[in-house]
């Protein structure tokens, strides 16, 4: 739809380039050319990690291609969960909800007088409409009725604690009068987005899309009245911005934020939250190949490596301590059953990973590497090239594995070449990154990673769930169904100690580090960030719903 | 005329073969569209079970469907290519790929095709007059001038981009025009114009530093081999002015093979400059094609490489014509 003016434009562009090219003047410098002709300091520049060509795309349904202002700022879930915090979930458009025992009905109620951006009234049949809309459905799912204007019931045919923040915090409600008539979904654009949320669509371009405040929003407008989202194609770009001033708030990976933060007018937080690991193809029933299938070779390989230099080399430091029991602390605490379990084993141990291997039947052969029935342990670890953290973290992982005796060689791939084997798993080792539980409960973890019924034979890829590693351990698979059949904590707690007690033994994820999360932010600008004494969303601009709140929070310097 | 319809006849086989490869490449590369797309769906999607009924559909969208047999692929493939479908993005989903060569065409072709032909101008010129005053001080320029060629691209770009617009701030540091002016993207005006220039500046000149050299080089010593001629020393002898010599008859010459080369540096104009793209943030192909082939979405890749290919030989095909046009020998041993 832009072809015509941009070629044209262009073509102008590039003939009195031609013509000009030596003598062109720049007109001023571009913070001042920008500075000058939109000075309101409202509106808030936002690199959220687009790159260009920006397609539009609002569709709330396609999580994987829809621009990010559509979770949070444009649709809105029911209530907020606030992954930094066990604090319980704050009310967006519902208000109140209830669970019944035997967790099979959920009541929700919403607040009253609720109104979409056109106007339109925000009732229970638009959420009725969109539980049971295009991939929301649910076969578990067996009636939703609104039983009033603000209330609506939902009946599931099995408990559904543990779908709580899935239900509640990341389903987008979607209006009914609009969505009814949309055709086929996946197909959808959605360029015009009717949302409840406190802004709307501005104006949008292949560059930068432009959200501008509800001037109906249920809580008057917001005070920032604009926020424009950039493409940008590097991380060094990005900061070269931020730290000229032009953007105010991006999340992303700095090697040294002092130089980002050093004049006082950008401040930074690093919340880490997801394990990086090395996900192992585990299971040899499920058709994996290779020496890691044995737990006494992904033990070793977890005494042998050396957290603390990974963390300083390959990622400047900037990460946090990883645990085996794949909870995050200190949020997680209560569901820590064995304080022996955190965090992963923080210095190099080459003579525990002997002996482990020794106890286990390996011997050294003649090259200095352990073997066991005369075939030497020989491991392929591989990243995507140019990932560099992993390729750097795999290099070393190499080295250190090689000190104590077990042979792994690091190897970069495509980015092509890696999704494939990983999903399929026709690997040995990979650097992989696990992403945490959005709320203060392990449990999506140990399903998604661990559960049996979340992985599949080598050569096909799991249907739900992604446990890649194809890990299959009866005693967590009860587990993983238990917990997820109670609402009592102490119950919970028991059943999660028994997975905690396997996985930890097992290793078929590697913990290494837990990643860095950095975001940056204009404090000089603008007001009321989180702060870590004040931790009311993660400042991640990347993330759904959270920036929301955090727009919502944030004031001008006026 | 033998000679032309030869030449037609030879490219429209190039052609032919040139698309096909172009749809067997893409099949030939490791890993699965779909099950990039479904992994990706997955992470995204924060552990929502995906219906059996969404990774149908995703792999009936990215066509590695394994029961079509290739023949029928090869055939869909052309019927479409010629009614002009070039297929549906799946990075971009569901914008169509020729929307997207649309968009990025113009500027690829504006910003990397000025600075060719800047830098080839410069080249030439240049060299010439050094290629002319062979032998004086000039001549360290073809040293200086290679060794800014031989400076990696990607380095010589960010040392550039932190001096001039980081530091200095005299330039910006991304984008085809000022998104924060502009925010509905591009329009007409003298204004919008004068930020496109202004922000094709930088990007144009890390181009042009770093291809100048070997045009220099090559047009430098070209002179130097024309003006050892027999006509050279006979325009001499007629007693004609220096300049008439060095213009009419030594640089005329001598330029020829460089033409050759720039045909084809015209014609690769269109793929982009994609480490150029990736500094600056700027719209291009370039930066479509490595987007297509870390997602592998066939059907992007297809596009592009569609383009570059009609564009080279295009190019190419001209030149041919244009030196049968120029140069008799061509024609009658062509």
């Amino acid at each position: 739809m832009k072809t015509i003016p941009v070629g044209v434009a262009a073509a102008a562009v590039a003939i009195s380039l031609v013509l000009t090219a030596c003598t062109a003047t720049p007109p001023a410098p571009t913070a001042s050319s920008s500075g000058t002709t939109a000075p309101k300091a409202s509106v808030l520049r936002v690199w959220a990690g687009s790159s260009t060509p920006i397609t539009v795309d609002f569709n709330p349904f396609h999580v994987d291609t829809a621009l990010f202002g559509t979770y949070g700022p444009i649709y809105e879930p029911l209530f907020f969960y606030n992954q930094l915090s066990a604090d319980p979930p704050t009310p967006m458009l519902g208000e109140t909800f209830a669970y019944s025992a035997d967790g099979r009905t959920v009541t929700i109620k919403l607040k009253p007088n609720l109104k979409w951006s056109d106007g339109e009234p925000l009732t229970a049949d638009d959420v009725v409409f969109t539980l049971g809309y295009g991939p929301n459905k649910s076969d578990k799912l067996t009636s939703v009725t609104a039983t009033d204007a603000t209330t609506v019931g939902a009946k599931y045919s099995t408990p559904q604690f543990t779908n709580e923040s899935q239900l509640l915090g990341a389903t987008m409600i979607v209006p009914k009068h609009v969505w009814s008539k949309v055709a086929n979904y996946m197909k959808e654009t959605n360029p015009k987005p009717v949302g409840s949320g406190a802004y709307v669509v501005k104006t949008t371009s292949d560059a930068s899309y432009t959200l501008t405040a509800n001037a109906d929003y249920r809580d008057g407008p917001p005070p920032i009245s604009d926020v424009q989202y950039l493409g940008l194609d590097s991380n060094q770009s990005g900061q070269d911005m931020l730290t000229t001033g032009q953007i105010d708030w991006t999340g992303m990976f700095v090697a040294n934020p002092d130089t980002v933060t050093g004049d006082g007018a950008i401040a930074t937080m690093n919340a880490q939250q997801d394990p990086t690991v090395i996900v192992t193809c585990s299971d040899a029933a499920k058709g994996c190949k290779g020496a890691q299938t044995d737990p006494a070779v992904r033990q070793a390989l977890n005494a042998a490596i050396d957290r603390p230099a990974l963390a300083e080399k390959a990622w400047a430091g900037l990460v946090g301590e990883a645990n085996p029991a794949f909870v995050l602390l200190p949020r997680d605490q209560q569901w820590l059953s064995d304080p022996a379990l955190a965090p992963s084993p923080q210095s190099p141990n080459a003579a525990q990973a002997q002996q482990i291997l020794e106890a286990a039947g390996y011997a050294k052969d003649a090259k200095g590497f352990y073997a066991k029935d005369g075939k030497e342990v020989d491991l392929d670890l591989f990243s995507p090239d140019g990932w560099t953290d992993y390729n750097d973290a795999a290099k070393l992982i190499a080295e250190e594995a090689g000190k104590a005796g077990v042979k792994v060689t690091a190897r970069t791939v495509s980015e092509a070449e890696y999704w494939t084997p990983v999903t399929n798993g026709d690997f040995q080792l990979a650097m992989y990154g696990l992403t945490q539980s959005l709320v203060a409960d392990p449990f999506s973890n140990y399903d998604q990673y661990f559960y049996g019924k979340s992985t599949a034979k080598v050569g096909d890829a799991p249907t739900r769930g992604q446990n890649y590693a194809r890990y299959a351990n009866g005693v967590v698979d009860a587990a993983v169904e238990a917990a997820g059949a109670t609402n009592d904590p102490a119950a919970k707690k028991a059943e999660y100690a028994k997975i905690q007690a396997q996985i930890a033994k097992d290793l078929p994820y590697i913990p290494v580090v837990l990643n860095a999360s950095q975001a940056f932010f204009n404090t000089k600008g603008f007001t009321g960030w989180p702060t870590n004494d004040n931790l009311y969303a993660d400042p991640l601009p990347y993330l759904s719903v959270a920036p929301a709140i955090v727009l919502l929070h944030l004031k001008p310097v006026s | 005329m033998v000679f032309y319809l030869r030449r037609i006849a030879f490219y429209l086989v190039t052609l032919w073969a040139a698309i096909s490869l172009n749809f067997l490449l893409p099949r030939m590369m490791p890993g699965d569209p779909a099950a990039i797309m479904i992994g990706k769906l997955r992470r995204a999607s924060g552990g929502r079970e995906l219906s059996e009924e969404t990774v149908k559909a995703i792999y009936a969208l990215l066509g590695a469907d394994k029961s079509v047999p290739a023949w029928d692929q090869y055939l869909a493939y052309w019927g479409r290519l010629l009614s002009g479908d070039l297929g549906v993005s799946s990075t971009r989903y569901p914008y169509p790929v020729a929307t997207l060569i649309g968009n990025a065409l113009p500027w690829t072709l504006l910003m990397v095709g000025a600075a060719t032909v800047i830098s080839f101008v410069l080249g030439i010129v240049i060299g010439a007059w050094v290629g002319w005053k062979r032998g004086t001080w000039l001549d360290h320029l073809v040293p200086a001038t290679s060794l800014l060629q031989s400076i990696p691209y990607f380095w010589l770009a960010l040392v550039l981009v932190a001096a001039f617009s980081v530091q200095l701030r005299w330039l910006p540091i991304v984008g085809a025009y000022d998104v924060f002016a502009f925010p509905s993207g591009p329009e007409w005006s003298w204004d919008f114009m004068v930020s496109a220039l202004y922000h094709a500046f930088l990007p144009a000149l890390t181009i042009v530093i770093s291809s100048v050299g070997g045009w220099l080089l090559g047009m430098r010593n070209m002179m130097v081999s024309t003006m050892s001629e027999d006509y050279v020393l006979t325009a001499e002898a007629k007693g004609l002015r220096p300049s008439r010599i060095r213009d009419r008859y030594a640089a005329r010459n001598a330029a020829i093979p460089s033409l050759a080369g720039f045909s084809i540096a015209l014609g690769f104009v269109v793929a982009g400059s994609i480490v150029t793209e990736q500094v600056f943030s700027y719209p291009g192909i370039g930066k479509l094609m490595i987007q297509s082939v870390q997602g592998l979405d066939y059907a992007l890749m297809q596009g592009v490489f569609l383009v570059i290919t009609l564009t080279v030989l295009a190019a190419n095909f001209l030149m041919d014509l244009f030196y049968g046009l120029i140069d008799p020998r061509v024609r009658s041993h062509g």
